[in-house]
């Protein structure tokens, strides 16, 4: 198969040119044909619609017949449309309460179960709040379709602590609906942000907690001074994590409510979907994907420079 | 005073994982129910237990699980093939344009599946690709790849050079020491880029709504709500084909903990 090379572990041994050209030529081409196979898949099916996206853009085109160079009316059209403004202020809500959410609760789980003294305590609270990650997403958005529905799990309970009146259709009115997806899958615990932290603080040596609990710390003293403090590089992370995950992500809103009532749940990258498969302007989601990307990229960025010291703590 | 700390400790945990956990207990209860028994006693398991829901949902569903499996099974395996050898590659040689190669794949994990959903799509229906198993593989395939190129990679490169070396004097080619020393010593991280891929395989859901329109090669995840039967048995039916179509990732859950655990935190540090 690959022409065993002896020499090449006794670099003493003569040669003419030509021949160590060759040899050296071959090397290169050897890691080339190592790297063949994922050259080949992410250059056809990713690059090429990568770069066709950016084409696109500048087009007018329905991914048939019409496909039209219109130069920049389609960010012209777009930096007016009232929609996408809408979904820009929807997304930066759902980011911003994920992020905001997924620092809090999961860390505290995290923390809680990380104090637990008994080690079979322990990993059994660990693999329950694992668990509910091989229920695939798409079932756990139903799940909470059906939670949310009209005279479903919520009103029930609702109903049921004499709270009649603040019974809503829950996804249906345009000003519970943003918040219902917000509050998908309270108290949030289950995952892989829970999982960081827990990895994080795991690997923090256990000498420093026992000088803690010397001093006469209490709890909350320790979770300050100890235990946030250490797990700062983790912290960053899920920050931008968070932030990526749910910027990118509109599986959630398709399920549940498909923007609606009227755009009051729309995302970006829901609107382009749309725009893109149901409305077949193809040309005119390419822009929206274009300049959701830019503000994704300028936001990861930032975060980049931002994390830099979680880095080197590491 | 440390008592009364621990016992609120355990306190809560309980209550956010009791919080965690109801609406999957909801999801089992309904799941072996009809539905006046769900009108009747909502919150508790009826009598008698209806099992056929199961076994009705698994007829409809079968087709459909079985879609699900050979897809994972075809991101997994092309995943491993595709970031094994690249990360051979970059760990074993030097060679011109390398790191600018390894940028190209790692810079596909900034570019969001949205920005390249459309494209993409007219590029497989041009490639006469919908409506196929390929497209639901090759589609997720080549961006997983990027990020197991990188864990591999790391994994290869902290390989003792000893045993590699010691294999080169012998006379094996590189062929031979990347399938018979290479691949062998890295089963960890091989087993985790796995289980990362079975749960973004069996997690897919836009591309295939996009790529496929008959039921022939559906997965199972976008046949959920086309469960059919009675009025009477419906809710209880979908349900249980909730449930079944999520024993797969329960099983590879059972019996790789460590695997499963350890690829969702690789998968969210790296991705």
């Amino acid at each position: 198969m690959f022409k065993a090379a002896p020499s090449k572990s006794y670099p003493s041994v003569r040669m003419n040119p030509g021949d160590a050209l060759r040899r050296r030529g071959w090397k290169h081409l050897k890691a080339y044909l190592f790297l063949a196979p994922i050259l080949l898949s992410i250059g056809l099916f990713k690059y090429t619609p990568f770069v066709h996206a950016f084409v696109q853009s500048f087009y007018e085109w329905n991914g048939a017949n019409v496909d039209r160079f219109i130069g920049l009316d389609n960010f012209t059209n777009l930096f007016q449309d009232q929609t996408f403004y809408a979904s820009l202020k929807n997304i930066a809500l759902f980011t911003g309460s994920f992020v905001v959410i997924q620092l809090t609760l999961p860390l505290l789980a995290a923390i809680g179960v990380f104090r637990l003294r008994q080690a079979g305590l322990q990993s059994f609270f660990k693999s329950m709040f694992v668990l509910p990650m091989v229920v695939p997403h798409i079932i756990v958005f139903l799940l909470w379709k059906w939670i949310y529905v009209g005279d479903g799990l919520l009103d029930r309970l609702l109903g049921a602590l004499g709270l009649e009146s603040w019974i809503h259709a829950w996804l249906g009115e345009s000003g519970t609906a943003l918040w219902s997806i917000v509050f998908i899958n309270f108290p949030w615990v289950s995952g892989i942000y829970f999982l960081i932290y827990l990895a994080g603080l795991l690997a923090v040596p256990q000498e420093l907690f026992e000088v803690g609990g010397m001093d006469g710390m209490n709890g909350l003293q320790r979770l300050w001074h100890i235990e946030l403090p250490l797990i700062r590089s983790q912290l960053r992370l899920v920050l931008i994590l968070a932030f990526i995950q749910q910027f990118q992500s509109f599986e959630n809103v398709l399920v549940l409510t498909n923007g609606g009532p009227g755009f009051s749940t729309l995302t970006p990258a829901l609107y382009l979907y749309k725009k893109g498969f149901e409305y077949n302007e193809l040309g005119y989601a390419s822009a929206i994907g274009v300049v959701v990307f830019v503000v994704l990229l300028l936001c990861t960025l930032a975060a980049n420079r931002f994390i830099k010291p979680a880095d080197q703590a590491e | 005073m440390k008592k009364i700390g621990t016992w609120a400790n355990c306190a809560v945990l309980t209550l956010l994982l009791l919080l965690t956990l109801v609406p999957f207990y909801m999801l089992i209860v309904t799941s072996l129910k009809y539905r006046d028994q769900v009108i009747h006693e909502f919150w508790f398991p009826a009598l008698p237990l209806h099992w056929s829901n199961y076994a009705n949902a698994f007829v409809q569903l079968w087709p459909f699980l079985w879609n699900s499996i050979l897809i994972t099974a075809g991101i997994i395996i092309c995943v491993l093939v595709n970031a094994s050898l690249a990360g051979y590659a970059f760990a074993r040689f030097s060679f011109w344009g390398k790191s600018l190669m390894y940028y190209l794949i790692i810079m596909l994990m900034m570019v969001p599946s949205f920005l390249i959903l459309i494209p993409q799509f007219i590029l497989f229906k041009n490639l006469g690709l919908i409506n196929t198993y390929w497209a639901q593989i090759f589609g997720p395939m080549a961006g997983a790849s990027a990020m197991a190129t990188m864990l591999i990679r790391t994994f290869f490169e902290g390989l003792s050079t000893g045993v590699l070396e010691a294999a080169e004097v012998e006379g094996a080619g590189d062929g031979r020491i990347y399938l018979q020393i290479a691949l062998p010593l890295s089963l960890p991280i091989l087993s985790t880029v796995a289980v990362i891929n079975a749960l973004l395989g069996w997690n897919n859901y836009v591309w295939p709504l996009v790529v496929t329109s008959g039921d022939k090669v559906k997965p199972v995840i976008l046949a959920l709500s086309s469960v059919h039967g009675s009025l009477d048995q419906v809710q209880g039916l979908q349900f249980a084909g909730y449930v079944i179509s999520s024993v797969p990732l329960l099983l590879l859950f059972l019996f790789a903990t460590k695997s499963f655990v350890s690829g969702i935190t690789a998968g969210a540090v790296k991705g």
